[in-house]
């Protein structure tokens, strides 16, 4: 196999891991939301949120690098719009998912807090889950990962 | 290679479908597998409820992302490979893990369904499958990316 049909094969499974990453977190965020749950659920399902951070990680990464590397492989411009487009998209995603990543990690631990301390339904839990401004980040940041997929094939300006 | 890459634009939405379909499959069979390992220990009343979220992610996202998938690759293959001639070796690759990959998801939902009672004994069998699924898409989209042979 050519150089380009391993950095394809790589940028490809870096999007997988995004969106697969981006996918579990936020369905298990959208079940801890959709009913009042007891704080001791909310921590197990943000628990498993956990497991979709690496996955995020490795995805941002293989999708930035090895993009980057086959824009020169391909010999596009480093300047089109559709690149310069998709590498704002991935900085502006990047940026609201670290907002939002911190924001779920303090969630997650007053979950488990409040679940040690007897696991009563808490005010202050579910006005953290159902925070609109925290929701927006969220699902932003999620959706500029389909954007950038949607440019990555239609490649406007290409 | 630049003109490789040049693809018709009518193309572009299946594509885009095609490919949307496989990630979101590959992230509800993630999900399911991790509810359904999770929903393996602990508490008892706490192992149903996620084997039987476990099952509702599985009905609500992965099925229809599994169909998105499935259809659109119908739709893209008729487009790039009208007729079905000269279909390359990487096409059969996607073939031969989406028809048993059905199969998969069908076994796999049968047995979520039962998991949601306590006293179920298929429960070890569903993330275990969500594993194997997520293996042959992995053997998937190695073929559709890098396309050895072809």
């Amino acid at each position: 196999m050519s150089l380009y049909q391993w950095l394809l094969f790589f940028h490809v499974t870096g999007v997988f891991f995004l969106i697969g990453g981006i996918v579990i977190a936020g369905i298990l965020n959208l079940a801890a939301i959709v009913k009042d749950r007891r704080p001791s659920e909310v921590a197990a399902l943000y628990t498993l949120i956990r497991f979709a951070v690496p996955l995020i990680g490795a995805g941002l990464l293989l999708t930035l690098v090895i993009g980057l590397w086959l824009v020169h492989n391909v010999g596009y411009g480093y300047g089109q719009t559709w690149i310069v487009a998709a590498i704002v998209l991935w900085v502006v995603g990047s940026a609201l998912g670290n907002i939002d990543g911190k924001y779920q990690r303090q969630t997650g631990e007053l979950a488990q807090r409040l679940a040690a301390e007897g696991d009563a339904p808490s005010p202050e839990l579910r006005a953290r889950l159902l925070n609109p401004l925290a929701i927006v980040i969220s699902y932003a940041s999620g959706l500029t990962a389909f954007a950038i997929l949607g440019l990555m094939i239609w490649k406007p300006g290409a | 290679m630049v003109l490789a890459l040049i693809r018709p634009d009518s193309w572009n939405l299946p594509l885009f479908l095609h490919v949307l379909g496989a990630t979101l499959t590959f992230g509800a069979t993630a999900t399911v597998a991790l509810l359904g390992f999770a929903g393996q220990r602990g508490d008892p009343d706490r192992a149903v409820w996620l084997r039987g979220l476990a099952f509702w992610v599985g009905l609500v996202v992965l099925v229809p992302a599994f169909i998105v998938m499935r259809g659109t690759a119908l739709w893209i293959l008729d487009k790039e490979f009208p007729g079905g001639h000269n279909e390359p070796g990487w096409v059969g690759v996607g073939f031969f893990v989406t028809e048993p990959g059905a199969l998969l998801v069908i076994v796999m939902m049968v047995l979520a369904w039962f998991t949601r009672s306590p006293k179920s004994r298929s429960a070890v069998a569903v993330p275990w499958l969500a594993s194997i699924l997520l293996v042959a898409l992995a053997v998937a989209w190695f073929a559709m990316s890098a396309k050895p042979g072809g």
